[in-house]
């Protein structure tokens, strides 16, 4: 009896919460439908769904690869989030498991510089680092696409927090039962960091894949883009005045983006929380 | 602790080996190729379409050679790139060729086409003007490509040749509809064409000093033709966006939601677009006269030399490589990819096949009447602001004033005075 | 434990990758980029040798060119944060309440509905909006005219509707990532509170200026701070979906300070832009630390 009435009460606002939900989903949905469109049509048309359906707009992307190698900025983008994702996951938590735990020489230096950077907004940096890497003959390589992320001091200070209020007791246990420095930070503090270094690597992957004007600096050949950076030239581009066209890129653009993120539900929403500093 | 140091191993060797595999093709060093042929860095813009059609004609002359190898680069942005690298060879706008020159960017160029036997003779003059900076060949044209009129055979029969012409049109399409337009005027995009043709159309030289002088109340005046085709004789709908001249022409009128037009001024790089479309109803021609007289503007393709090319044996590559390119059977190519090239004996052969290279042949229709860019340091930056801010408010502020406009051309002016200034002292 | 020098030397090992990245990825080019500031720098022809403060002055002299670049976008950038950044706390608030008053079998998938959108990236995001509010025959004009409305609005082409269409698209794009840290903030609140309110007879009203709104306070504050930062960073979505107009009005900082730099050449001038926004920006936030620990004490 309780349960019906408090779903009864709820009826008013799980309607507005699916009216809500209705606009939030018509951008996807209006997406998806118009890359099933045909030019004219998709043009100017006000219903949802197409007339005609027709999948020349996908062919047509199989056809342009010179132009717009779509596949092959997936591919870039998946290595660079990769390999992004990793080096600074593992780097940011040695550092901070250092900085937390073991007494580093000039501590309070790095951590004064570490809070320093997290003030400074990043477009200071910007200009400067894309002419070093064009000074040393590196732009339009994955290196400039992958390394300025590992500077981002966020990682260490999330890693920090998070060791600082983790208790030392089972640390301690190990030691005295003669554990080896590597065995105490595999056995105890991977485990322990393990919500928190999820937490990281949503955290760095949303900001690679998400980077447009970075790459937008580094890269020159068609072949070194992201798909982020990709699908700009496209709507700059002289040849997809076609919305229909540019839909169904958006759509292959989007789609593994949307699988990973619906794969990854929980742990992304278990992080996002985890950076909540209360 | 084997499992982390496996990681790190991995991390590590991902990395290096993208590192190495990354890239590529950078190599503007002046040494040989692997193969012994000397190689000749050749850097472009041309990333859409006709990119292809220039890589023909690269491949072609890697093909037929044995000493010199042609490597191309094609590249978005690639002034950014051209500016910060060493390249033998490099495509420059028309309307950059004076910033580059002065920029100390890019050299004297007769020498060179000399050795390859091409003569200014071999050009149609328009192609010459944009390229000869203080009586010097600072480049070798390689096409025009002016503001150009599509129109829709469904609805216009014959093109437009006047203002007039367009007029009639007007208010024929709008007795059968009131979705029906002439042509669309957009408030960005390719305004700098509109805005530099209607100043050719009126006989007025927008360059002083080596700055873009717009603060003249003819200019003024010319513009103001724009605003009156929005909002007093109608021929355009208002309020059309970013590119908006070719999204209408390529609409379907729907009552009251969506307006069409029938006929686009506008940049031959949508003709692909267009041609998807229309089919055999799309009619291409040259531009109307709008103005007091017939003139037609645009931007132009040119090869210049970079200021660092100073070995004897590349030179004489380059000069190889222009001397293929420079061939009807060779530079047809690039007609097929759309552009109208200025090299003469090339655009008897368009001519010939003028059903063929039906959007090389129209513009090449334009050159007798072509106006080339001012030459003035830093072009694009001078005319920044009329570019983003100016046209804008003339076509979209229905009760605009010839003194208020006025006042906008003498804050552009002012404007480009300041970049003109930044120019490096010689 | 954890002491000797075995340990000193693994302290070092563990932390010394990270300060190599920090110190050749954002000390050495905040450095250069100070360096830079001060010299005349111009893309093509390399440095031209030392200014001293030129840079500034000139940027901070009304009349100059480049006055003009830092000023408006500086001016655009800040009504957009004054914009965007009510809506994008408020409203994630009221569906992070929403969904908070679900029955528990609905919360997840309503929260993942809000949340879809924050793993689509800018220039995705930007080419649904740029076609959706396309003025000429676009989705939403036809919609809103078969609804009744008479003329169509130039969404993309006229102020303040350009900015709408902004806000719309940011709106949607980010709101999600806000509304998470909302609900988890609320998921936090001791529930025991609310029965005492119950039985102070506190109505719905009450309850959350009583007790939500106190326990959330401070997440609220980092979801502020956050998205202040975000918004003064406006660049895809103006440079993608309005391009910076109508006439310059949405032309965002830092995509003056990219013309300042590939347009002009000025990389000099680029470089003290930079950092100019970089100090505005550090005393925005200051002073919302020191506003916000100020009334906490």
């Amino acid at each position: 009896m309780k349960m019906k009435r408090s779903t009864r009460k709820a009826i008013p606002l799980l309607i507005l919460a699916t009216i809500i939900a209705i606009l939030f989903l018509l951008p996807l949905i209006w997406m998806v439908f118009t890359s099933f469109k045909t030019l004219s049509e998709s043009m100017a048309s006000s219903s949802i769904l197409p007339q005609v359906w027709t999948l020349e707009n996908y062919t047509g992307i199989f056809t342009s690869v010179s132009e717009a190698p779509i596949f092959r900025w997936l591919f870039n983008t998946t290595v660079i989030t990769a390999v992004g994702t990793i080096i600074v996951v593992v780097v940011d938590i040695l550092a901070a498991y250092s900085l937390a735990r073991l007494n580093v020489p000039g501590k309070k230096v790095i951590l004064g510089m570490i809070f320093a950077a997290l003030a400074i907004p990043g477009i200071v940096t910007l200009f400067p680092a894309f002419y070093m890497f064009k000074e040393v003959g590196l732009l339009d390589s994955y290196i400039p696409l992958i390394m300025p992320y590992t500077a981002s001091t966020m990682g260490v200070f999330l890693v920090y927090n998070f060791l600082l209020a983790f208790p030392k007791d089972l640390e301690e246990a190990a030691y005295l039962d003669g554990a080896s420095q590597w065995q105490i930070l595999y056995h105890v503090i991977f485990p322990a960091i393990k919500p928190v270094a999820m937490t990281l690597a949503v955290i760095t992957f949303l900001a690679i894949y998400n980077d447009y004007l970075w790459p937008s600096l580094v890269t020159n050949s068609n072949e070194m883009k992201t798909i982020t950076l990709g699908i700009a030239t496209l709507i700059q581009g002289s040849n997809f005045v076609n919305p229909a066209k540019m839909m169904a890129s958006t759509v292959i653009a989007t789609i593994p983006a949307i699988v990973i993120f619906l794969l990854a539900n929980k742990h992304i929403v278990k992080s996002v929380t985890n950076t909540g500093i209360k | 602790m084997k499992t982390i140091s496996k990681w790190l191993a991995l991390v590590v060797t991902v990395f290096l080996v993208l590192a190495g595999c990354s890239g590529g093709g950078d190599s503007a060093d002046s040494g040989k190729g692997e193969n012994g042929k000397v190689q000749i860095s050749f850097i472009n813009g041309f990333t859409g379409g006709d990119g292809a059609y220039m890589k023909k004609i690269t491949d072609a002359f890697n093909a037929s050679q044995d000493k010199y190898e042609v490597v191309e680069l094609q590249e978005k942005d690639h002034y950014t790139k051209f500016k910060s690298g060493e390249y033998d060879l490099v495509v420059i706008h028309g309307n950059n060729l004076e910033t580059y020159k002065q920029d100390g960017l890019i050299q004297d160029m007769s020498s060179v086409l000399e050795k390859a036997g091409i003569a200014e003779t071999d050009f149609h003059q328009a192609g010459i003007d944009t390229v000869k900076l203080d009586d010097t060949m600072y480049a070798v044209p390689l096409d025009i490509h002016p503001l150009t009129m599509f129109y829709n055979k469904e609805f216009v029969q014959e093109a437009p040749k006047t203002y007039e012409d367009l007029v009639k049109i007007n208010d024929e399409l709008q007795a059968q509809s009131k979705d029906l337009y002439a042509l669309g005027v957009p408030s960005s995009g390719l305004v700098e064409f509109y805005m530099l043709m209607i100043a050719a159309q009126n006989g007025i030289d927008l360059e002083k000093d080596g700055y873009l002088n717009f603060a003249q109340p003819e200019y003024a005046e010319a513009l103001m033709q724009f605003h009156d085709m929005v909002w007093k004789d109608k021929v355009s709908p208002a309020g059309l966006g970013l590119d908006g001249e070719f999204q209408t022409f390529m609409k379907e009128a729907q009552e009251g939601k969506a307006y069409q037009t029938a006929v686009a001024l506008t940049g031959p790089w949508f003709y692909g677009g267009a041609k998807e479309k229309y089919g055999d109803n799309l009619g291409v021609a040259p531009i109307p006269q709008i103005g007091s007289q017939l003139a037609a503007y645009g931007n132009s393709h040119t090869i210049a030399l970079p200021a660092n090319v100073k070995d004897e044996e590349k030179l004489a590559g380059i000069a190889e490589y222009l001397k293929f390119m420079y061939t009807p059977e060779n530079l047809i190519n690039w007609a097929d990819g759309g552009q109208a090239p200025v090299h003469l004996p090339t655009l008897e052969k368009v001519t010939a096949e003028q059903e063929k290279y039906q959007i090389a042949y129209q513009n090449s229709q334009q050159f007798d009447d072509y106006v080339s860019a001012p030459q003035v340091y830093q072009f694009g930056e001078q005319i920044r602001y009329m570019n983003e801010s100016v046209f804008s408010k003339v076509v979209t502020t229905e009760k605009l004033t010839t003194d208020a406009l006025m006042k906008e051309l003498e804050k552009a002016t002012e404007m480009a005075k300041q970049i003109a200034a930044t120019a490096p002292q010689q | 434990m954890y002491k000797g020098a075995s340990y000193k030397i693994w302290s070092v090992l563990m932390v010394s990758p990270f300060i190599i990245f920090f110190l050749l990825f954002w000390a050495l080019p905040l450095v250069l980029g100070i360096w830079i500031s001060f010299h005349n720098w111009n893309v093509s022809a390399g440095n031209l040798g030392f200014v001293g403060l030129d840079n500034y002055k000139m940027i901070l002299t009304s009349g100059t060119i480049y006055n003009d670049l830092f000023m408006t976008g500086l001016k655009n950038t800040l009504y957009f944060v004054v914009i965007s950044v009510p809506p994008l706390v408020l409203i994630a608030l009221g569906l992070a309440l929403i969904i908070d008053n679900l029955p528990d079998k609905f919360k997840t998938i309503y929260r993942t509905i809000f949340f879809i959108s924050y793993s689509i990236s800018v220039t995705a995001v930007s080419a649904i909006f740029l076609w959706l509010f396309n003025n000429n025959g676009g989705f939403i004009n036809n919609v809103l005219m078969s609804l009744g409305m008479k003329e169509a609005v130039n969404w993309l082409g006229e102020q303040p509707y350009a900015w709408l269409t902004i806000l719309i698209a940011t709106v949607w794009w980010t709101i999600g990532f806000n509304m998470m840290l909302f609900i988890n903030a609320l998921n936090e609140v001791d529930s025991s509170l609310y029965e005492a309110a119950d039985l102070d007879g506190a109505g719905a009203w009450g309850k959350f200026w009583y007790v939500t709104f106190p326990q959330i306070k401070n997440v609220g504050f980092f979801i502020v701070i956050m998205t202040v930062i975000a918004s003064f960073n406006l660049y895809g979505q103006t440079r993608l979906i309005t391009n910076g107009g109508p006439e310059q009005s949405t032309n965002s900082l830092i995509m003056n300070i990219q013309t300042s730099v590939f347009g002009m050449n000025q990389l000099g001038i680029g470089s003290a832009m930079a950092l100019l926004m970089g100090i505005i920006m550090t005393v925005i936030l200051g002073l919302q630390y020191w506003l916000s620990y100020r009334k906490t004490d």
